[in-house]
Parts: C-alpha cells; structure tokens; sequence
C-alpha cells in the first residue's frame, strides 16, 4: 500500500520543465547570437522588448478575461466585447477632454451612468429607487470627476468613470441583445452579438469621431521615463510600470470576488452547472448581469491604458477589432473559460507579438518578422487548437458536458 | 411527536385512489405542498397529465414509476424550473406557481437533484454554502453545518477536496449535506440511491429517516420501490405523466398492481 503510494508521489512529469529550459537556453543563445551580429541588440534592446510584453500582454489578458468570462457563463463568444473595449476609450476621452463648455453634456452622461448603476445595483439588491440618491450620485460623480480631472489624476478620474459607463452599456447589451435569447440556438445568439457589434461600431462613428483621435489625460505616468540596464539607456514611459501593476490590482481583486464573496462563488457555480445553481436559489440572470459588468469595466481599464500606453486611439469603426480578436485569441491560447487561462494567454500573447519579433529583428540579411506579428495570435491559436484544444490551463471541456 | 403523528396521519386515507384536489386531512392539518391538477409541457410535448398531489408537513411521500414517467419533471415543476402549463402548485398555502425558483427555494423548498449535481470544481465546503445561498443568518448556518456533518461525518472531514473528485457515494452525501443547508421545511430527492451499493442504499435511506424525524418533509423520487416505501408514509405512482395510484405506504406495498409492475413480484 505505502509502497504503491510513494511510486505514485515519484512519478514527476519531467517534461514540461525539461522543455522550458531548453526554450531559456535557445532564446538566450539567439540573444548573444544577436549582439555578436549588431550590438545594437544590446541588454536595453531585449530589456525593453521583455517589459513591453508585459504591458501589452497585461492589456490582452483584461480583454481576455471578459471573453472568458461570458464564455464561461452562457458560452458565448461575444464579439461585441471589442467594441465594449472601443466605447471605454472614447468614454473616457471625452471625460477628460471635456471643457467646461461640455459640462452639461457632463452631467446628463452622469445621471445616465449613475441611473443605470442604480437600476444594476437593484437587480441585486431592490429598493435603490430614491430620486435623492440618483442626484446625489450623478453630482458625486460628477464632483470627483472634476477634482481629479483638473489634477494629475485625471486619467484616473477618467479610466474609473470610464469602468462605470462601459460596466453600465455591459449590462444593457446583455440586457437588451441577449437576455431574450436565452434557451435560444446558440447560433442565433453569435449572430446578435455580431450585430450588436456593427452597431457600436457605426454608433461610434457618428457619435465619437470618424478618425484617429489623440489620447493624452492628464497624468505622471506617460511621461518619458529612462532605465540604465547594463550600461546601456532605455528609453520608455511610466506607462511600463503602470499598465501591470494596474492589471495584477483588476486580476487579484477579481479572483478575490469571485473565490471569497457570495456573488462570486454564485457565478462559478453557475459556470459549472447553470440549472443546478438555479435550484439553490441562484438568479441566474443576475449573475450573467454581474459577469457582463466585471467584463467590460476590466476592457474599460484595458481601454484606457490602451490609449495612454500608445497615445491615440483609432477610429471607432476599428479601434475594438484587432484587440478584441486578439484577445480573444489569448483567451482561447489560455483555455476559454478559465480566469487564469485568459491571463496567461494574454501575457503569452504580449510576449509572441514583442520578445518574439525581438528575437528575429530586421538585419542585413533577414528582414525580420514584425509586420507578420498581428498573426501570431491567431496562428498560436490554431496551433493549440491541434495540440490542446482545452487551452493551456483549461481543464478539459468533454468532461463538463 | 410531530413527525411520528404525521405518519399516523398519512397512513388515514382510505383507499389507494388519490383523494382529489386533497386540502386539511384526516386530523385538520393543512398541506405543506399541494399540486392542483398540474399539466406540464415540454414545447409541444405533454409531460404531466392533471396531476394532483399533497404533502402533509412531517410526512414522507415517496414517488414512484418507470422510466420517462415524469418523475424527474414533477420535481422541477415544484420547484419552478418548469413551469406550469394548468393547474396550480400551493406551498405553506401560498400559491407559489408564478413564482421563480429561488422565491420557492427561501419559502422553504430544497431539492437533491437527479445524478446529484455537485459543482465539480468547487471544495465541499463552497458546495455546502452554495445550499445556504439565500441565507443570511450565519450563526444557524453554523449550527446546520454541525448538523450536517453529524450526518455525513465524512463531509467534514474532506471540507476542502473538490466536489468533482469526491466518489458517487460521498457525492451523494454531499448533495444531501447541501439540501439541507437551505434549512427546509420540504426536501426534494430525485433517485437518491442511483447507481450506489444496496448496502449504501440502506444507509442514505436511514439518513433521510432521520431528517424526516427531524420533522423536515420528504418527497422522493425512488427506482427502488421496496425501500422507498418500507419508510415512506404514502406514495404515488406515476405512469406516463398520470398519477395511476395512490396511498399508504404500507397498502401499496401490497396492491397486487404494484407488486407485478414495480416491486418484482408475480
Ligand atoms: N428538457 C426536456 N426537454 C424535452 N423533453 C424532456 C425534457 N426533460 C424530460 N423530457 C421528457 O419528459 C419525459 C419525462 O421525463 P422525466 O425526466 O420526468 O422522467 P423520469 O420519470 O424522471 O424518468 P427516469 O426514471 O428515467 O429518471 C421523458 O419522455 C423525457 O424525454
Ligand atoms: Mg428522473
């Protein structure tokens, strides 16, 4: 019996790390291979690279999670998640580029966003009718909004109110698009989000803007910032600091809601088996209302970083399209409908479309591989699609159904 | 005691014909759940057929009948996870068909789901407060917890293994560990000793005798009619979503229909 059982302890899958270690010394080779050929590509050059995998892939993962986390729900894919992340840009453009000539444009946005946050927070929790209360918090809103708008802070101001106008569009859509679908084909749900998509897209356009629009809020964190690595300079912003820390912040606080409060477990529970959580006394429907709002207040975040980190957005009709799928992507290379799946595959992703094109940069007789890096996600999707359809950390999806 | 006097009562009606559209019994007691002339529908297919049924509070009622009898939808029509086509379902008497099931589920109901239906990825401990969903009284959800674990000792000793790796048999256990976290007045079990030893068997079903001496209804779906009813108060049987027969346990155990359909005899 106790010999059995230390057979089993022994047995170490040695393979994963054994692959990780060759991986390590192949690109530490093809960076000293590198130098040797340029010494541009010095330790700053491939310092840089690594940090700005992080930044992006962090970006990717607050995408991916709320692909993940609808999927996981109600498995749908919801192609309308990039045009979510679209609106939270341009809402918060307009909050912080708003003159006080636009402030009753301001409030109005206020007493909608703040309406519809009553009207969410009363699926939960009834009784939050108070006509006091809506005033109250609209010109809350709107009051520290302005404080912060007018300080450093303002992309802050900006990036929270942000959360909150896109968590609100969140919950319509699912509302209005998909609710009644429910029971539905599941096709027919795809092709609502599809629509619902094309609708934000031109809804932007005429509402937003209809070209590339310039992203600066007020902030310390854009600022040009420069690191000594190895005797050499880098030159980046604040913004590599910023965009992981804020993201490991969403990520911990996320897995916090949904591992220790009650609303939190519902929805994983529902995730696991929607009819029998219904039979515990779960409103299923509530809990899709939450998954919709956590979702696209984190693409709101992701939205709004987006903008700093690169200081414009594209227009409306495309700014969601290539994030959103990508992340998509990344939450599909992860395992969809696994939280730590989405975050995985996103910061794989930053890394396939930075270190990786590091590692095979232009040179006199290799034209490099950066105009090729917008296909990467999709081609590491197939190629886990061929080798792992559950994703890399997804359990496997046969045994769910 | 009161459970002891529901079983006296529920062994009253008279013959094995259900008492239509039943309200206070013999000794006066109004129903705990009473479906009135129930029709159910999947899409355009018929499942229930005007079925009446009553539960007295105490009791232990069994359900008995074939395969795709209709079993399994008189339970989820209960508890509102189908709805009622006709007829009407009163619960504690307040009618409680257009209700939505987590309303049914804080008036009192719980239900040990069909295949148990444990939340694979979640701990024991996460499974059991998923039954508390809707309670808000923490220190009673403690004392149920003891309770529970007093049941199932083996429940507290795995709080933190996962649901899904958990044996058929500890799952079971589970489930029922989990229904009874709602603290109800009526339990609904679906086929509690699918696919378990008959030696297991025989211990769920002293467990559900002694919640169902705790004074906490029962109402159980059962395949295995001989022991269902050896504990049951009365039972009904279901034949292609119409209630075929009805009455005390102990009268159906020796209806001479019965013994040829369901209990193995000739
Ligand atoms: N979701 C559903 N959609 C359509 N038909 C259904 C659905 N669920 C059950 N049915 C049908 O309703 C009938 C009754 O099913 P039910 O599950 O209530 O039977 P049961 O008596 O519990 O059977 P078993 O003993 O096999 O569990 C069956 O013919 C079944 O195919
Ligand atoms: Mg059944």
């Amino acid at each position: 019996m106790s010999a059995i059982s230390s057979a089993v302890k022994r047995k170490v899958n040695w393979v994963p790390p054994a692959v990780g270690l060759a991986l390590l010394g192949l690109i530490v080779w093809r960076m000293v291979y590198l130098h040797g050929l340029n010494p541009n590509f010095n330790a700053s050059f491939f310092a840089g690279a690594f940090l700005r995998s992080f930044q992006l892939g962090s970006l990717y993962a607050l995408i991916a999670l709320g692909y993940t986390m609808v999927y996981g729900i109600i498995r749908l894919i919801n192609f309308a998640h990039g045009e979510v992340f679209m609106v939270g840009a341009f809402a918060a453009y307009f909050l912080f580029s708003t003159t006080p000539m636009a402030w009753p444009v301001a409030i109005v946005v206020a007493l909608v966003v703040t309406y519809g946050f009553m009207q969410i927070l009363n699926f939960w929790r009834g009784r939050l009718t108070d006509p006091l209360v809506l005033v109250g918090g609209a010109l809350a809103f709107v009051a520290v909004s302005v404080a912060l708008a007018s300080t450093t802070l303002g992309w802050l101001a900006a990036m929270v109110a942000s959360m909150f106008i896109t968590g609100v569009l969140g919950v319509t859509i699912d509302r209005v698009a998909y609710r009644p679908l429910r029971g539905a084909p599941r096709n027919s749900m795809l092709i609502t989000a599809i629509a619902v998509s094309f609708f934000l897209q031109n809804f932007g356009i005429l509402a937003f803007s209809n070209r590339q629009t310039p992203f600066r809020p007020p902030s310390f964190w854009t600022q040009p910032l420069q690191v000594q690595v190895a005797g050499e300079t880098l030159f980046t912003s604040w913004m590599i600091v910023l965009v992981p820390l804020v993201t490991a912040v969403l990520v911990v606080s996320l897995t916090l809601f949904v591992t220790r409060t009650r609303l939190g477990k519902a929805m994983r529970a529902t995730a696991q088996d929607a009819e029998t959580a219904r039979m515990m006394g779960v409103n299923v429907d509530r809990v899709i209302a939450t998954t919709f709002l956590l979702g696209s207040m984190l693409a709101a975040a992701a939205a709004v970083m987006w903008g700093m980190t690169f200081g414009s957005i594209n227009q409306p009709a495309i700014f969601g399209i290539l994030p959103g799928i990508k992340a998509f992507a990344a939450a599909v290379i992860g395992g969809i409908g696994s939280l730590p799946g989405a975050v995985v595959g996103g910061v794989l992703l930053g890394f396939l479309e930075n270190f990786l094109t590091a590692l095979f940069p232009r040179t006199a007789e290799f034209p490099g591989i950066t105009e090729y890096k917008d296909t990467f996600a999709f081609l590491a999707m197939i190629l886990i699609l061929l080798v792992r359809p559950s994703g890399i950390v997804g359990e496997d999806l046969s045994e769910k159904v | 005691m009161n459970a002891e006097a529901a079983r006296v009562a529920g062994a009253a009606p008279s013959g094995a014909v259900a008492p239509a559209g039943a309200a206070a019994d013999a000794a006066g007691r109004e129903p705990l759940l009473e479906l009135k002339d129930v029709t159910t529908h999947y899409g355009p297919i018929r499942v229930l057929h005007h079925v009446d049924m009553v539960i007295y509070p105490g009791e232990m009622v069994c359900l008995l009948g074939g395969n795709a009898s209709g079993k399994s939808t008189t339970l989820k029509t209960i508890l509102g996870i189908v709805r009622v086509s006709e007829g009407e379902i009163r619960f504690r008497g307040e009618r409680v068909d257009p209700l939505t099931t987590s309303d049914r589920i804080e008036r009192g109901m719980a239900v040990v789901p069909e295949n148990r239906r444990i939340f694979p990825k979640m701990t024991v401990r996460e499974n059991l407060e998923m039954g508390a969903y809707l309670r808000k009284d923490r220190k009673e959800m403690d004392e149920d917890l003891e309770y529970v674990f007093s049941l199932f000792p083996r429940l507290g000793e795995r709080l933190s293994q996962l649901g899904g790796t958990m044996s058929g048999g500890e799952q079971q256990m589970l489930a029922m560990g989990r229904a009874l976290m709602s603290r109800p007045k009526l339990i609904l079990m679906d086929e509690p000793s699918m696919g378990l030893a008959p030696l297991f068997v025989e211990r769920i079903f002293e467990i559900i005798k002694q919640v169902n001496d705790r004074g906490i209804s029962v109402f159980v779906v059962e395949q295995n009619a001989n022991v269902a009813l050896s504990i049951a108060d009365r039972g009904y049987v279901l034949q292609t979503g119409e209630v075929v027969l009805s009455g005390a346990a102990q009268e159906l155990l020796t209806n001479e229909g019965m013994k040829r359909a369901y209990l193995g005899e000739t």
